[in-house]
């Protein structure tokens, strides 16, 4: 087995190969450090305050007081910071994309639930503001709503893009 | 199919190892829970309900006010410098983020018989209300959480202590 820090089998994929532009990969590189900023930040803004980043998941309603609900306070941000490390270092990049795909989706389901709830209460949407918990403060449900759209735009690029420059690959020595 | 393949294996590790390492980390950590442990539920009374019954109850100026003057415990959940620069006479300082440093010389003078009133900076902060959870997980059933916190107390002119205790 050895480990070596590639820039890919194909420097040009993405400009010659024809394939798409979203998967050049300086805009791929880009889009790591870009999820790995927004993911290590939040990931410490939560990391040794399980109690606080409990009451805010429950507060969406989803998941009550329990087991499941600490579980996921304890670990949830320790996944954040991994898949940002991750997406910096190069190593399992896919892995990652793939954790924060399903991060954002869940993250979008739950906003999205709670955005509803106080439309359904009478506030309008535009001026439906809240802290959504993510470790960033309150704001316009609207505006989390497109951040979160965008990121999983990003990390589904990152997970289907045909190759990625600036990992770490691993691969077994032939015989 | 392949990509997906090790996409899907790389994510099953970096969940396990987030895992392994949030947990060690619970462990030690000053602020670390059991998470099979937690009760359910900690029921949260709002304000303007009865006094007397079990768990939290949040209370308002007048209230907060009473209680000091009957002698109840009063604890400040704010930073020490916060703390330092004025609080509510006789509250002691416990830290909602630094629960290592002052949990045991709290609980030592901290009684399940008598009304603990918690507070922290304003209305808007929320460390009173989990600092009054973490004391109910400990075992104190009878607190009240003075929304309002200092700004409203100081506000109203009320006595303000300033340093430490």
């Amino acid at each position: 087995m050895k480990m070596t820090w590639s820039q890919g089998a194909h420097p040009t994929a993405g400009t010659r190969d024809g394939v798409h532009w979203i998967f050049n990969p300086y805009l791929l590189l880009a889009f790591r450090l870009l999820l790995a900023a927004i993911f290590i930040y939040a990931a410490v803004q939560k990391i040794g305050k399980p109690l606080a980043f409990a009451d805010e998941i429950h507060n969406y309603g989803v998941v009550d007081y329990g087991a499941p609900l600490y579980i996921m306070a304890v670990v949830l941000p320790w996944v954040e910071l991994l898949c940002g490390l991750a997406l910096v270092t190069g190593v399992a990049v896919r892995g990652s994309a793939l954790i924060l795909l399903g991060l954002n989706a869940m993250f979008l389901a739950v906003i999205a639930k709670k955005t509803a709830g106080y439309v359904g209460d009478g506030t309008p949407f535009m001026k439906v503001y809240f802290d959504c918990g993510c470790g960033f403060g309150a704001t316009y449900a609207w505006k989390k709503l497109l951040e979160d759209a965008a990121y999983l735009l990003v990390a589904l690029a990152l997970l289907a893009a045909p190759r990625h420059r600036f990992v770490v690959s691993i691969r077994r020595r032939s015989s | 199919m392949k990509i997906l393949r090790n996409a899907i294996l790389q994510a099953i590790a970096i969940a396990a190892v987030s895992a392994v390492v949030g947990f060690a980390f619970n462990a030690f950590s000053r602020n670390g829970i059991n998470p099979f442990k937690m009760p359910v539920k900690v029921p949260v009374a709002a304000e303007g309900s009865q006094a007397g019954e079990e768990g939290i109850r949040i209370i308002d100026l007048e209230e907060a006010r009473r209680m000091v003057e009957s002698g109840a415990s009063v604890i400040d959940a704010r930073r020490k410098d916060e703390y330092d620069e004025g609080h509510i006479p006789g509250a002691i300082l416990f830290d909602y983020y630094d629960m290592g440093t002052y949990r045991d010389r709290v609980l030592a003078v901290l009684s399940n018989e008598s009304e603990i009133m918690v507070y922290c900076s304003e209305a808007t902060c929320e460390d009173s209300e989990l600092l009054a959870k973490e004391l109910y997980l400990l075992g104190f059933t009878k607190l009240l959480v003075f929304k309002g916190g200092f700004a409203e107390w100081s506000g109203a002119g009320l006595p303000v202590e300033r340093g430490d205790l």
